[in-house]
């Protein structure tokens, strides 16, 4: 059991409860030794005291020894009613002779006591000695230490029953407590990933009859899934009345335009004025359609198909495809190809648009003769895409508002296009994940798509 | 081709309506969805062009219902929304194709066309003919009036699905969904330069014209 809590414990050291229900098992174990630390070392003194005492009091009863004889008298007799193991006697006669139930001896740091010949066996814990002068000898009285000893062995034992089960219990219980903490924030942490995706409908699972912190900020998660839904869902709603109630009134708009058009004799000043209305319904069509699309792609609804999407090949696609008309208008488009494969998971439709604006941007607003690359990389692992020209490019200054809707360069306003082009690239960018900058290619303009570096799907 | 349209806006359906007669198809017309369902059930339709809003049942539920009945006559959707996920509803509902409001007719018109012509076996040609043009798929070779014509390899794709589409019209986004396989709304036209670089190989030294471009709606190649 403890290497599986270990296992947990170091698997979870990541998260804080674990952090916490470890910190707490240290904490309480130092509390534990400190306390039954003092009680024993206070326990301790006050035996030895005691047995100070004992000790003084024995020894004033030989003050009544007149002479050594006496005193080797009375120290036999104390001798014989005691065990050598428990209490010592000695007398150190002024000849040097040794009476009592062990032998003694004065060194330079106090006494060494040695069992007498053929006598009984001594303590094996070490005595607590009193040294004292009586009749010209010395007399030593000594204590074992025997029952010191214990009250330590009973400490030690009393520590390992009250720590080891509390640590282990501590332990164990930290470790299920943790694990389950740690479910429960990597459930949140899931339905958070989901949520971002776009997955609005994601809402964690619901813990009855609890009321901590995760189950609370589980449950206002849950409320502000419910909010961004219906916030993204009345988006769709009024996207779609808007559509169908500006959409229909064009649509007829169209059709009357082309009846009257079929009508009119081709090449006359009439016939010219419905091909221009005509074509500035389509203009009309193509900023609502672009507005319509930018909206549906931040308001968070549309996640991009996790179709791999070969961005060289859609690149050299693109690069094709608009090479006559770039050549047409006098520009050099050149196509420089990563030797990797570039797979995104992503959705084809809406970065080869984004693609296409940027080249038609390129085209549009660039001098005649000006040289456009396309180029696709791979840094730091992130697929990259760029698109580069040697135009006039954009100041500094307007380069985060071209990315809004409708905001157009003031040089820009008398050439054809309505200012949703680069807003699209950059709501195509943030569904993608991708990073987008519209750098300085001194001379021109460098666009900078770079898609997260192989996404860790599915997680 | 026996045609079914479902559409509530009376201007819209009948431009549609007198185009596709115009044509030479029969068209049915019903304004609400559920007696839609009904009569798609009834009578077999080679076709079936859906606006998605519509009365009494809208067109997602009524194509779904008809492929839960075992109707398969290819559905194409007519809608004012055009986002991702509108099409995607769309195809997953068991459409067939999707066209966003407000359409040219010449497109509508070249889809019901694809869709129509969808269930017909493709026959394996090998050289396909167009007047005196010949294209052989095998060798790759384009000769016309037993001179050669060197095409790049695109221009070659785009001639090939013209020609295997003899007299019927190709529509721009379908060309630039079938021969470049890209599906996008260029705002310039890209795919003119493309056909006007093929005319200028495939009918400019010659006396007659055989790719067509036809107003509104996109180009043909005729015999």
């Amino acid at each position: 059991m403890v290497p599986r809590v270990f296992r947990v414990m170091s698997r979870s050291a990541g998260s804080t409860p674990v952090r916490q229900a470890m910190g707490l098992v240290v904490v309480f174990a130092v509390v534990n030794l400190v306390t039954l630390g003092f009680a024993y070392l206070s326990l301790r003194s006050s035996a030895e005291e005691a047995m100070r005492s004992n000790l003084v009091q024995l020894m004033a009863g030989f003050d009544a020894a007149a002479s050594p004889g006496a005193a080797e008298v009375m120290v036999t007799a104390a001798a014989e009613a005691a065990d050598p193991a428990h209490r010592v006697f000695a007398y150190i006669a002024p000849d040097g002779r040794v009476t009592g139930n062990a032998d003694a001896r004065l060194t330079a740091d106090g006494v060494e006591i040695r069992p007498m010949p053929e006598g009984r066996p001594l303590g094996r814990d070490g005595y607590l000695p009193l040294i004292d002068r009586k009749a010209g000898g010395v007399l030593i009285i000594g204590e074992s230490l025997t029952p010191i000893r214990e009250l330590g062995r009973t400490f030690l034992g009393l520590l390992a029953l009250s720590l080891v089960p509390t640590v282990l219990i501590s332990l164990g219980l930290g470790a299920a407590l943790a694990a389950r903490a740690r479910a429960r924030v990597e459930r949140i942490e899931q339905a958070l990933g989901r949520l971002s995706e776009g997955a609005l409908d994601t809402r964690i699972p619901a813990e009855p009859g609890r009321a901590d912190d995760l189950a609370r900020i589980g449950a206002r998660i849950n409320r502000m899934a419910e909010a961004q839904e219906a916030a993204t869902e009345a988006l769709k709603q009024v996207s779609a009345d808007i559509a169908h109630d500006l959409k229909t009134p064009l649509q007829r708009m169209t059709v009357l335009l082309h009846d009257l058009r079929e009508g009119l004799a081709p090449g006359g000043r009439e016939a010219g004025l419905a091909d221009r209305a005509l074509a500035e319904a389509e203009g009309a069509v193509a900023v609502f359609q672009g507005l319509l699309r930018i909206a549906q792609i931040e308001g968070g609804g549309t996640r991009p198909p996790s179709v791999p999407v070969d961005l060289n090949a859609l690149v050299a696609s693109m690069a094709e495809l608009y090479g006559p008309d770039a050549e047409e208008a006098g520009r050099a488009l050149t196509l420089d190809l990563a030797p990797a494969t570039l797979a995104v998971p992503g959705d084809k439709g809406l970065i080869g648009q984004a693609l296409a604006n940027l080249i038609e941007n390129a085209l549009r607003h660039t001098p005649d003769g000006t040289a456009i690359s396309l180029r696709t990389a791979v840094d730091g692992g992130r697929p990259v895409i760029e698109i580069a020209d040697r135009g006039h490019g954009i100041p500094e200054e307007e380069r985060e508002k071209v990315l809004r809707r409708l905001y157009r360069l003031e040089r820009s306003r008398t050439t054809p296009g309505h200012g949703l082009g680069l807003a699209l690239v950059a709501a195509t960018a943030r569904l993608h994940g991708a990073e987008l900058d519209l750098l300085d290619n001194a001379p021109g303009l460098k666009v900078r798509m770079a898609f997260p570096a192989g996404r860790d799907r599915g997680a | 081709m026996k045609l079914l349209l479902v559409e509530d806006d009376a201007t819209t359906a009948a431009y549609v309506t007198r185009g596709l007669r115009e044509e030479g198809h029969v068209v049915d017309h019903l304004t609400d969805g559920r007696e839609a369902l009904a009569q798609a059930m009834r009578a077999g339709y080679d076709v079936l062009i859906v606006d998605r809003m519509l009365p009494g049942l809208d067109g997602l539920s009524l194509v779904r219902a008809l492929r839960s009945a075992k109707v398969t006559a290819p559905a194409i959707f007519l809608t004012a929304m055009g986002g991702v996920d509108d099409r995607i509803e769309g195809l997953r509902a068991g459409g067939d194709d999707y066209l966003v409001k407000p359409f040219a007719f010449g497109e509508l018109s070249a889809r019901v066309d694809v869709l129509g012509r969808r269930a017909a076996q493709p026959v394996v040609e090998t050289v396909l003919k167009a007047g005196d043009l010949t294209m052989d798929l095998i060798a790759r070779k384009v000769t016309r009036a037993g001179q050669d014509i060197d095409l790049l390899p695109r221009e070659f794709t785009l001639l090939e699905h013209l020609m295997r589409r003899k007299g019927r019209v190709q529509t721009r986004t379908m060309l630039l969904e079938s021969v470049w396989d890209l599906s996008f709304d260029p705002q310039t036209n890209v795919v003119e330069t493309h056909i006007s670089r093929l005319r200028a190989k495939v009918d400019k030294p010659f006396a007659r014209e055989l790719i067509r471009t036809v107003r509104g709606a996109g180009y043909k190649i005729e015999d």
